[in-house]
């Protein structure tokens, strides 16, 4: 594998020694790599006489996306992409964002994420990143030529759209699916007529598995390869049950985001299978814990910046040294163990919510007086969102009327699944909202 | 929210949307749902999500 290179000239490599294999598969419809390297270099055409750095698209759960994606990079374009549902005015705020900013010639995605500063961000990828992710995942996980791996999640997300990379590395062939909403359409895909499936699920979607699909995995449980997990925390009981139901499948759960890349994975069902524990790290990175107790990162995997932000970018990375806002450990045998999070951000199914933001917005639909943003216990899930809402005095507050509200000014998963209407909103002595309040407990 | 007198009800909902109704669903009704129920069809509608509880509740009598 030569890392130095770029994940288009793979594209390219197998186009040229195996054409008629195929690449990806969407619903009915197959591409070779024959056609997608054709696809990719006529499009690529249009992008190249495009104005600005980077392209800006809405996501697709498409074969169509994948031409885009490398399309963009071939042109020499930043690659930006942004959730299927996004409203046209944050499209153009975007735009608009990375068209001011100046985006170094070697950056190859910018992803839009809450990550771990707080505020939504748009995180520079440089293609060296994404090759030693590649690498990362290739060597950790042993992708193969003759592996199918499913992709059910949001492709503008690191952990469905980090799948392409050592897929197409290593010249298997992708399957996109839907997502979780239609769980039969995900199942079917490990009929496909491969020795070898894999997929990347979050532990929602596990949850999800456990729940209603029980038999459905032990039918299919000798075509899985291995499963990968990660973005949000996985319960010990469901590492169990999928351990159970799973016995010759590899189950890991990796450590990464947006800003460090792939870092550290761990095969629990082995010996070891204990929750929180994420692993070794990979070839291509390493990792710490400061004297605080928080982990860091060093590596080829880790984000060039926060694009037009370098203030930002500082106060995270320096030194070679990406500086998260997980609290970690590292046990005798080298495996990193997460212990938590500082900081109010929630994460809701491996999105990271600012709770302020839901807040903000929330506080201008006019019948609130006040509220708060908390997380919430979900059976699936694990962690949703309620707002607890005070109402303008004389006022009610209509609470479809107020997530209609906030669906027009924010992002689905920021969205709350609860809304509770209380009197008062505990704040602490010096009047900040006491956010320590509502997380003992259901209040 | 979603509207749950829409015709198109399950491409409003997204799949803690399904995941919830699978669950309140059994809940509630003491019915085992499963992945082969949570279809399109199944949940297209209200009226559709009523005669599959119903069918359940059927079946269920019937053991």
């Amino acid at each position: 594998m030569d890392y130095n290179s770029n994940l288009e000239s793979y594209v390219r490599q197998w186009a040229e020694k195996q054409p008629d294999k195929t690449a990806v598969i969407c619903d009915s419809e197959t591409i070779t790599y024959g056609q997608l390297w054709q696809q990719v270099t006529e499009h690529s055409r249009d992008y190249q006489q495009a104005e600005g750095r980077a392209v800006v698209i809405r996501s697709t759960q498409s074969i169509f996306f994948l031409v885009q994606y490398f399309a963009a990079h071939l042109a020499g374009k930043a690659f930006v992409p942004l959730e299927e549902n996004c409203t046209d005015a944050r499209l153009s705020s975007i735009q608009h964002e990375v068209n001011a900013c100046s985006i170094p010639g070697n950056v190859a995605d910018i992803l839009y994420t809450t990550g771990t500063t707080g505020q939504q961000k748009g995180i520079m990828i440089s293609h060296k990143a994404i090759m030693a992710d590649a690498g990362n995942l290739i060597s950790a996980m042993q992708f193969a030529e003759d592996l199918l791996f499913i992709i059910s999640g949001p492709l503008n997300h690191i952990g469905s759209l980090s799948k392409i990379w050592p897929t197409v590395m290593a010249g298997a062939t992708l399957c996109i699916t839907p997502g979780m909403k239609d769980m039969n359409q995900f199942l079917n895909a490990f009929q496909l007529p491969y020795p070898k499936i894999a997929t990347f699920l979050v532990p929602a979607s596990i949850r999800m598995l456990l729940l209603f699909a029980r038999k459905e995995l032990c039918s299919i449980s000798d075509k899985i390869d291995f499963i990968e997990t990660g973005a949000a925390p996985m319960p010990q009981a469901d590492m169990e049950a999928l351990c159970l139901l799973l016995p010759h499948a590899r189950l890991y759960n990796t450590y990464a985001s947006t800003e460090t890349g792939i870092i550290c994975t761990h095969n629990y069902n082995s010996d070891y299978c204990v929750a929180g524990c994420l692993g070794r790290p990979m070839p291509h990175s390493s990792v710490f814990i400061t004297p605080e107790g928080y982990v860091a990162c060093k590596g080829d995997t880790l984000m060039e910046g926060y694009v037009g932000d370098e203030g930002l970018t500082r106060n995270v990375l320096h030194n070679g040294t990406l500086f998260t806002s997980d609290c970690g450990r590292i046990d005798e045998q080298g495996r990193l163990h997460l212990t938590g999070r500082i900081g109010d951000i929630i994460n809701i199914g491996g999105y990271k919510v600012n709770p302020i933001v839901v807040e903000d917005v929330a506080l201008s639909f006019p019948a609130v007086s006040d509220c708060i943003c908390t997380p919430s216990p979900h059976p699936v899930l694990g962690t949703v969102l309620r707002l607890y809402i005070v109402p303008q005095s004389g006022s009610e507050v209509d609470k479809k009327e107020l997530s209609a509200f906030l669906q027009k000014k924010l992002e689905q998963y920021m969205i709350p699944q609860f809304f509770s209407i209380v009197d008062h909103i505990e704040r602490t002595f010096n009047g900040k909202l006491n956010r320590k309040y509502y997380l003992t407990g259901i209040k | 929210m979603v509207d749950l007198e829409s015709d198109f009800l399950f491409s409003d909902l997204d799949s803690l949307g399904v995941t919830t109704i699978l669950m309140t669903l059994s809940a509630e009704y003491g019915i085992e749902l499963e992945a082969k129920d949570a279809t399109p069809k199944n949940l297209k509608t209200l009226d559709s999500i009523v005669a599959m509880v119903e069918e359940k509740l059927k079946v269920k009598s019937e053991e």
